[in-house]
C-alpha cells in the first residue's frame, strides 16, 4: 500500500502541433470498497479517490468526477488537443485528503 | 445551567435517551431514520447515494428530455464481462468540440449498481475530441448508459447490456 498515489502517465512519442491526443493514466490505489483488504468491513469513510483534474499549459481542461464503482488502480484515458509545448498535469483527490499528481511533458517532434 | 436551558424542542438524543430507558426505542428507528444506515453512507452521502436508477436519473437531469443518440455516441463495453471488478468502458461521442458547441459532460451510469451514478466527466472544449474511457465495476449483469450532456443542454443517452460472470461489489 505503500504505492498509494503513483501516478503514471502515457501520451504518444510523437505529437504535431494541433493534434489530438489520447492520453491514458494510471493511479495507483485501493478505491474501497464494503470491505478492506483484511476482510473487516468498512463503515464509513470509505477512501477513493472523488475528482481528478487535468490541466495543460495551467488551464483546465476537464473535470472527472469518480466514485466506488470505478475498478482499484484507476485508469483513465482522455484526448486533448496539443496547441503548444508544455505540460500537461494531472491530480488526483481523494475522500481522505490525498492529493496525488502526475505530469508529463508535451513536445513536438 | 446551559444544558439545561429548554428550548422548547426535544431533542432526538434526548427521546431516544427517555425511550430507551422504557425499551421502546427500537419503535423509533422507521420514524427516525435509521442511524447506522446514515453513517453507513459516509463521505459518499454527497456523491452517489445508494438508489435505483430512476432516481438517479431523476436527480441529475429531472424531465429534461433525453433523446437516443445511439448515432453520435459510441459505448464501447464488452458483451460478457468475467470479472466484474475490472470492465474497461470507453466513450467516444462524434461532435465537434467548439466553444459554441460542444460536449459539456458524459455520464456512465449502470442500472443495477448500488450507486448507479459511476462517473462524470466535465469535459471543456480544449480536449479537441469528446473520448473518455475507463475502467468500471459492475455488481452483476446490467445495462451501462453514457449519456452526453451538449453545451446548448442537449442530453442524449446511448445503452448497452454487459453480462458479468462475477460481480465485482461485493468487496
Amino acid at each position: 500500500m505503500a504505492e498509494i498515489g503513483r501516478v503514471r502517465i502515457r501520451v504518444p512519442s510523437s505529437i504535431k502541433p494541433g493534434d489530438i491526443v489520447k492520453v491514458r493514466v494510471l493511479v495507483i490505489h485501493p478505491m474501497e470498497i464494503v470491505q478492506r483488504k483484511d476482510g473487516k468491513p468498512v463503515d464509513k469513510n470509505y477512501h477513493f479517490i472523488n475528482r481528478v483534474i487535468v490541466t495543460y499549459l495551467d488551464k483546465e481542461v476537464a473535470q472527472f468526477e469518480t466514485s466506488q464503482s470505478v475498478s482499484e488502480n484507476p485508469f483513465f484515458t482522455f484526448s486533448f488537443k496539443a496547441t503548444e509545448p508544455g505540460v500537461l498535469r494531472i491530480t488526483f483527490l481523494d475522500t481522505h485528503g490525498g492529493k496525488y499528481e502526475g505530469t508529463a511533458d508535451v513536445k513536438f517532434s | 445551567m446551559e444544558r439545561g436551558q429548554s428550548t422548547g424542542e426535544i431533542t432526538r438524543r434526548a427521546l431516544l435517551r427517555a425511550l430507551g430507558a422504557l425499551g421502546l426505542s427500537g419503535l423509533l428507528v422507521p420514524l427516525l431514520g435509521n442511524p447506522r444506515g446514515v453513517s453507513a453512507q459516509g463521505n459518499l452521502a454527497n456523491l452517489g447515494p445508494e438508489e435505483p436508477v430512476d432516481a438517479t436519473m431523476k436527480r441529475l437531469f429531472g424531465s429534461r428530455p433525453i433523446k437516443d443518440g445511439t448515432a453520435s455516441i459510441k459505448l464501447d463495453l464488452p458483451l460478457i464481462a468475467e470479472n466484474g471488478a475490472v470492465v474497461p468502458v470507453s466513450v467516444d461521442v462524434s461532435a465537434p468540440m467548439t466553444p459554441q458547441n460542444h460536449v459539456k459532460a458524459i455520464y456512465i451510469i449502470s442500472d443495477k449498481n448500488r450507486r448507479p451514478l459511476n462517473a462524470k466527466f466535465s469535459l471543456t472544449p480544449a480536449m479537441g475530441q469528446a473520448y473518455v474511457g475507463t475502467n468500471l465495476r459492475l455488481g452483476e449483469s446490467t445495462e451501462v448508459r453514457a449519456v452526453v450532456e451538449m453545451s446548448d443542454g442537449t442530453l442524449l443517452q446511448a445503452k448497452r447490456e454487459v453480462k458479468v460472470t462475477v460481480g465485482g461489489c461485493g468487496g
